[in-house]
């Protein structure tokens, strides 16, 4: 479990910008936003793009999906209930890395 | 904490926070150097001032307007020449700079009746142009003039004209930075929402964070074309002024340099609910994946696929050939702020260069977070390098080539690096899959420039051989290259010498018709 999410992380912390958004509130909702559709892409659930903000999510999941689904076989072969707890365990992860764990001092700034 | 301290430094305590290697496990929740902090005293710096960042970065790249700084002739200093973003107006932001001039009396008696006086000047000499923007500088800040208040008096005075007023003088943050936050949110507090635009498509766009170095923006803007995409404003290279006062009425703000812009894409989203798509221009991949995204976004992607498909087949054989000769170069990336992450892992990817350092002059702990991200292990990540510490990093890394801009990039020729001007480019625009193709060899250039070698010779005590003749770049990158690669039909760059003109001819006959774009628009 903790080398797939290794894998995911890395390719996220490597190739996407997202994550990165300057305050923690911010990073807070694109990680939930995006790391949610992913996963239901990922598991065939309906995605949520009724609004603007939630094409924008779904956009940077499906390229994220297809990459996971490219990359890494196994998130093809492994079951559905296996790959929530994937995810589960990669949003607690990037939660970490760019929230709670990040040493960036900007994030808690009030204002943008 | 995997600080670096620099010898050079040990004088400055407080720098060693502001440098980290990335060591084998560690992450950003360990390796992170402090940012956005003012230049510790002792340290000489290399940024510009809130004023710099403000004027010369964001807003000047505007095409349409007569730029004007309050304050000392010199803080116009960086306008003229010095400033790549080019424009489809015969350039004339960057043909004409303006100063109030103010001097020691104006310091004493105010600079508010000259201000007025250049304004009104300014406007009759150039009887076409209508719109200003005029930036506060550290002079006329500390005596406190009211710029927004003589700025409304000319408009009162001369219909039909409009004035933009900007308050970042110099001291206004610890760096450019500080100058790019306060223009952002003094444009959408002054000017965003009052100009309501023509829509022609079912899809609009700003396109925000990209300043047109050497292309860029006109690049980028022909593909959205292709795909039937209206860009409503570009903030702010190559854009119009008051196309950027009705940046309120796109469906998607599509974010480039979020360094400089973020601020603005935030304020819209806040604002007027328009969402901040982030993209990579650089770059085949990152640069697909960014059509794509833009594309689905409206369901439209099957036309960003086609120019994919259309553009990779044209380049990436010419990206391959550089790649071969690039691979395990080592690289310095130093530039100014976002170009330390779009660049970090697709030189690597893309052009097989090895990242052996990254830095940023002005960048915020942001922009260290995404380039460090990007980079491998062994990483040197420097915040607000002086000189000094440049020159022992390029002694200890000994890098093949450094991307930074032209000073530092002089000091580093002087120790037998070459450079690569990675804020105004050296032949770009280096967007687009063309641009990308462009800049590898730009960089092979650099790498294998013969005259390098000549520099090296001592010719006061080094023996000169006799037997041997003018090398080129292509007998120095062969060398080692296996006679398979080395004589494979792949080709060098083949574009043209200058790929704008063509760009800037194209009309409306020359782009796809959709009709159901059209008709959705009735």
């Amino acid at each position: 479990m903790k080398e797939k999410i290794a894998q995911l992380e890395d390719y996220i912390m490597k190739n996407c910008l997202w994550q990165f958004h300057s305050r923690a509130w911010d990073r807070k909702d694109q990680n939930e936003g995006i790391l949610t559709k992913t996963m239901q892409l990922l598991c065939d659930e309906k995605v949520e793009v009724e609004t603007p903000a939630d094409r924008c999510y779904w956009v940077d999941a499906v390229c994220l999906a297809e990459a996971y689904r490219e990359r890494f076989p196994w998130v093809n072969e492994i079951s559905k209930a296996e790959l929530k707890e994937v995810m589960k365990g990669l949003k607690e992860r990037i939660d970490f890395v760019t929230i709670t764990g990040s040493l960036n001092l900007e994030l808690k700034d009030p204002h943008y | 904490m995997p600080y670096h301290e620099f010898n050079c430094s040990k004088c400055i305590p407080e720098r060693k926070q502001h440098a980290v290697i990335k060591g084998p496990g560690e992450d950003l929740t360990s390796a992170l150097p402090l940012g956005y902090l003012n230049t510790i005293p002792g340290s000489i710096s290399e940024r510009g001032c809130a004023y710099c960042g403000a004027k010369h970065v964001i807003g000047t790249p505007m095409k349409d307007v007569i730029h004007l700084s309050h304050g000392p002739v010199g803080c116009t200093y960086d306008t003229w020449q010095t400033k790549r973003y080019i424009s489809d107006n015969d350039n004339f932001q960057l043909k004409y700079t303006y100063a109030s001039d103010m001097k020691e009396k104006h310091v004493v008696f105010g600079a508010e009746k000259l201000l007025k006086s250049n304004i009104i000047e300014a406007f009759k000499a150039f009887p076409n142009i209508k719109r200003m923007t005029i930036y506060q500088t550290c002079a006329s800040a500390l005596i406190g003039d009211d710029i927004n208040a003589i700025a409304q008096e000319v408009m009162d005075e001369l219909p039909g004209v409009d004035i933009f007023v900007c308050n970042s003088p110099g001291f206004g943050g610890p760096s450019q930075s500080g100058g790019h936050h306060k223009i952002n949110i003094a444009w959408i507090n002054q000017k965003v929402g009052n100009v309501e635009p023509k829509i022609t498509s079912k899809y609009v766009i700003n396109y925000v964070g990209e300043y047109n170095i050497q292309g860029d923006q006109e690049v980028m803007i022909d593909y959205f074309k292709r795909m039937g995409i209206q860009v409503l404003s570009t903030f702010t290279g190559n854009g119009s002024y008051d196309d950027l006062r009705s940046m309120h009425r796109a469906h998607l703000n599509v974010l480039e340099c979020a360094r400089s812009a973020e601020y603005i894409c935030n304020e819209l989203r806040k604002r007027y609910g328009i969402p901040r798509l982030d993209i990579d221009g650089f770059g085949f991949e990152p640069l697909g994946q960014s059509l794509r995204k833009v594309g689905m976004f409206f369901g439209i992607e099957d036309r960003a696929k086609a120019i994919i498909e259309e553009e990779t087949a044209r380049w990436k054989p010419e990206l391959e050939w550089y790649k071969a000769r690039l691979k395990g170069k080592k690289v310095c990336l130093w530039p100014g702020g976002s170009k330390l992450w779009h660049w970090a892992h697709v030189i690597h990817a893309e052009m097989g260069v090895e990242v052996v350092s990254v830095y940023t002059k002005f960048g915020h702990q942001g922009d260290m977070e995404k380039g460090i991200a990007r980079s491998e292990e062994g990483t040197l990540a420097i915040d607000d390098p002086n000189e000094l510490e440049n020159l022992e990093a390029m002694e200890m890394l000994k890098p093949d080539v450094i991307f930074t801009g032209k000073r530092p990039g002089e000091v580093a020729k002087k120790i037998r690096v070459p450079y690569l001007n990675a804020h105004a480019y050296h032949n770009g625009p280096y967007k687009g899959f063309e641009g990308w193709v462009r800049f590898a060899r730009d960089i092979y250039n650099a790498i294998y420039s013969p005259l390098h070698q000549l520099s090296g010779v001592d010719i006061s005590k080094d023996e000169i051989p006799t037997d041997k003749g003018f090398v080129t770049r292509r007998m120095l990158s062969d060398v080692t290259l296996s006679p398979e690669i080395a004589n494979a039909p792949a080709r060098p760059y083949s574009g043209k010498y200058d790929i704008i003109p063509a760009l800037r001819k194209k009309t409306a006959d020359d782009f796809p018709k959709f009709e159901e774009d059209k008709a959705a628009v009735a």
